[in-house]
């Protein structure tokens, strides 16, 4: 008898245990949707029109125009920014290779045209805000993918976001270390259920307090290619708000390998 | 083929090209600055300098690129006719509008692709190296000494005509320079506010001795006095490399010293004259987590030291040079960048016959911050060579306040012994006051 308790309640700790990690049973698990997120097709490459639009609090408004390029060689990432205006930042380039091996630092250079050299950068902080706006050079590398290395995550609930049904993921930074690098201890990302794509993610900084949120809008298909056109913040702790708008983005031609090299920064486009 | 003829093609080019161009872009940058003498409070310079810029892009995927500036100073000592102007060739001399005002053309190049090979053909700058606010390698292009190292080297940096050919082998970027353009570096004039006493670079001569300063005497030949470069850069496991060549006319001219006597008064006549040198050199970078290491080293078969004997060899010591820094990026935390550099150089040859010595041996070291979006930038930037005791502090803050006007409030504090290459400028220490805007 006293076997049978013990049994019985070994199997409600290890039934309980096993579903601890999502609200309810019939909602995928936080890995699954990180996984079928990523599994989404963005293409071998592509090229668009990158248009920043950062405001302060004052409602002080800077405009940056770029060209911007995307690139797998292989299982690395290549992404080339350029920047066409205004005159004060013109022909500035960012060029950084991304390695798959997560024990591999990520090369990463700034091409300034005031010393004209392209300076090589540190890619370790990348939860540091990318030139002025409120995307991290991390939100850069990923756009609209997810880190499966950085987190634990749990699907929490469902919610709804511009009349989009989606899964609610909650993500948690590993270690300390990891938090300290992202520049956020936690998100919760609102997950479209049918495109597999973030549509909100909000940001928990360090001390747990909210940090941003992050809309992912304008969704539409480009050559068969799921594309979110819009990046928006809001950040909750500055009152500063940056848009990236993408338009007349091409996938997979025309996108030369020359482009991701330091003599393109120096040359521009 | 003549500068002359070369400086015409560029403009046959331009102008028929003009006809054809599918797009023109076309900017001004107007900067100003004043700065202020601590030590007496006068107005060390008050300057305004205007930079056009055209630019055309033609169907076919070439470029011409274009700039002039118009650069007026009304403060004595830094003028257009306190910079000796000897050191330029007839093609890159700034014209002189009038005591105060100069038009510079800056840059004028044609820039294609030609097969594999991207070419650039005309007045430009070709920057190389890894350094900050000193240079090693950064010698292809002379510079002008008008305010010292304090302007910054995009201004000071002299263009040259230039024909540079690069192309890509495997995973080798080669680059090939041509330069027929003979101008040097140029110099204060004796009564400029930052004219050149330091005796580790120029000859002083003892009290009742007279000076006469010939002019310098020039190569001549396009084609036997050009300047030819080549530079190989490759990515290596993380490591950004080059290997550097340049044979060149030393941007600095030997002050050869003769004693003669006039009247019974003892004369020292200065010849200065341009030499050759090899130049051998390497660069490298890589990150490492939150440091970025990055050196460059060059070594110069052919140097020339002023003599602590003037009467010896016409007063200088000939020697190979070995010239590097080494530079250590931190990012720390808190968004601050600290940054430092090791420079040494080393004269190999008759070392105790020159009134440098052997080793000089200087630090810098950078402290930076971005505030409010990278819109606000404080940073305090400290030169310290040690041979001399003597150096510069430089702290500045600058602030955007739109997308296309910035302006900065800086100070440039010189110390230590006047006989130093810094400290030789105690007395012109100074508070900055400037602002740009581009449209």
């Amino acid at each position: 008898m006293k076997r049978l308790k013990l049994t019985g309640f070994l199997m409600c700790t290890v039934f309980s245990t096993g579903f601890a990690n999502d609200v309810n049973t019939q909602l995928p698990s936080g890995d699954e949707i990180a996984l079928n997120v990523n599994a989404r097709d963005e293409g071998l490459a592509v090229a668009r029109n990158l248009k920043m639009e950062m405001v302060d609090r004052h409602g002080k408004l800077r405009v940056r125009e770029t060209r911007a390029f995307r690139k797998y060689f292989g299982d690395e990432k290549r992404t080339a920014i350029f920047y066409l205006k205004p005159k004060n930042i013109k022909d500035t380039a960012f060029l950084t290779y991304d390695y798959a091996d997560k024990d591999k630092d990520d090369d990463q250079w700034l091409y300034l045209p005031a010393m004209r050299k392209v300076r090589r950068i540190s890619a370790s902080d990348r939860g540091d805000y990318f030139l002025g706006t409120d995307l991290s050079y991390e939100d850069i590398k990923l756009e609209t993918r997810v880190s499966l290395q950085d987190y634990t995550r749990k699907t929490i609930g469902e919610d709804e976001v511009d009349g989009f049904h989606c899964y609610l993921v909650e993500e948690r930074a590993i270690d300390d270390n990891t938090a300290e690098e992202l520049g956020h201890l936690r998100r919760v990302s609102c997950v479209d259920d049918k495109l597999w794509i973030v549509r909100r993610s909000k940001y928990w900084d360090l001390q747990n307090n909210l940090l941003k949120t992050t809309y992912f809008k304008d969704i539409s298909m480009v050559e068969g290619i799921l594309t979110a056109h819009e990046i928006a913040v809001d950040n909750h702790k500055t009152g500063h708000q940056t848009r990236f708008i993408f338009s007349n983005v091409k996938y997979n031609e025309g996108v030369n390998d020359r482009v991701f090299t330091q003599n393109a920064m120096k040359r521009g486009l | 083929m003549t500068t002359k003829k070369l400086f015409c093609i560029c403009l046959i080019v331009v102008v028929h090209s003009a006809a054809i161009a599918v797009d023109f872009e076309s900017s001004i940058t107007a900067t100003t600055q004043w700065t202020v003498n601590t030590r007496n409070g006068n107005s060390q310079s008050l300057n305004l300098s205007l930079i056009p810029e055209i630019n055309a892009s033609f169907e076919n995927g070439w470029q011409v690129q274009s700039s002039v500036r118009l650069r007026a100073e009304a403060i004595d000592g830094l003028q257009v006719d306190d910079i000796n102007r000897s050191g330029y060739s007839d093609y890159s001399k700034p014209a002189l509008l009038n005591d105060v005002v100069e038009l510079e053309l800056r840059e004028l190049y044609l820039q294609g692709t030609i097969g594999d090979n991207f070419l650039m053909l005309g007045k430009q700058q070709v920057v190389w190296g890894k350094a900050d606010g000193l240079k090693v390698l950064d010698i292809v292009n002379p510079q002008s000494f008008r305010e010292f190292i304090l302007d910054d080297f995009e201004s000071s940096r002299i263009p040259l005509w230039t024909l540079n050919v690069e192309r890509s082998v495997a995973d080798w970027d080669f680059q090939l320079l041509w330069i027929p353009d003979q101008t040097y570096h140029a110099l204060p004039e004796q009564n400029a506010s930052y004219n050149i006493t330091s005796p580790e670079l120029v000859p002083s001569a003892p009290p009742g001795v007279l000076v006469k300063i010939e002019q310098p005497k020039r190569p001549n030949n396009v084609f036997l006095d050009s300047d030819v470069g080549l530079r190989a850069t490759t990515f290596w496991k993380g490591w950004d490399i080059t290997f550097n060549y340049l044979y060149q006319y030393n941007n600095l001219a030997v002050l050869r010293q003769n004693l003669s006597t006039a009247g019974g008064t003892p004369v020292v006549t200065i010849t200065p004259e341009y030499e050759r040198t090899h130049v051998i050199g390497t660069t490298f970078s890589n990150a490492f987590s939150d440091w970025v290491v990055r050196g460059e080293l060059g070594y110069f078969t052919e140097h020339y030291f002023i003599r602590k004997n003037p009467l010896q060899n016409q007063g200088v010591v000939k020697s190979p040079e070995l010239h590097y820094v080494l530079g250590l990026d931190w990012n720390a935390p808190w968004d601050v960048l600290l940054s430092a550099q090791l420079i040494q150089s080393w004269v190999i040859n008759d070392a105790d016959k020159t009134t440098r010595g052997k080793l000089d041996t200087t630090f810098t070291g950078l402290i930076r911050r971005n505030f409010l979006y990278d819109t606000l930038i404080a940073e305090v930037l400290v030169i310290a060579n040690t041979n001399n005791v003597d150096g510069i502090i430089r702290p500045k803050i600058s602030y955007e306040w739109l997308d296309n006007i910035k302006t900065w409030l800086g100070a440039d504090i010189f110390y230590g012994h006047s006989q130093g290459v810094f400290g030789q400028y105690k007395q012109n220490s100074r508070i900055v006051v400037g602002m740009e805007a581009s449209f």
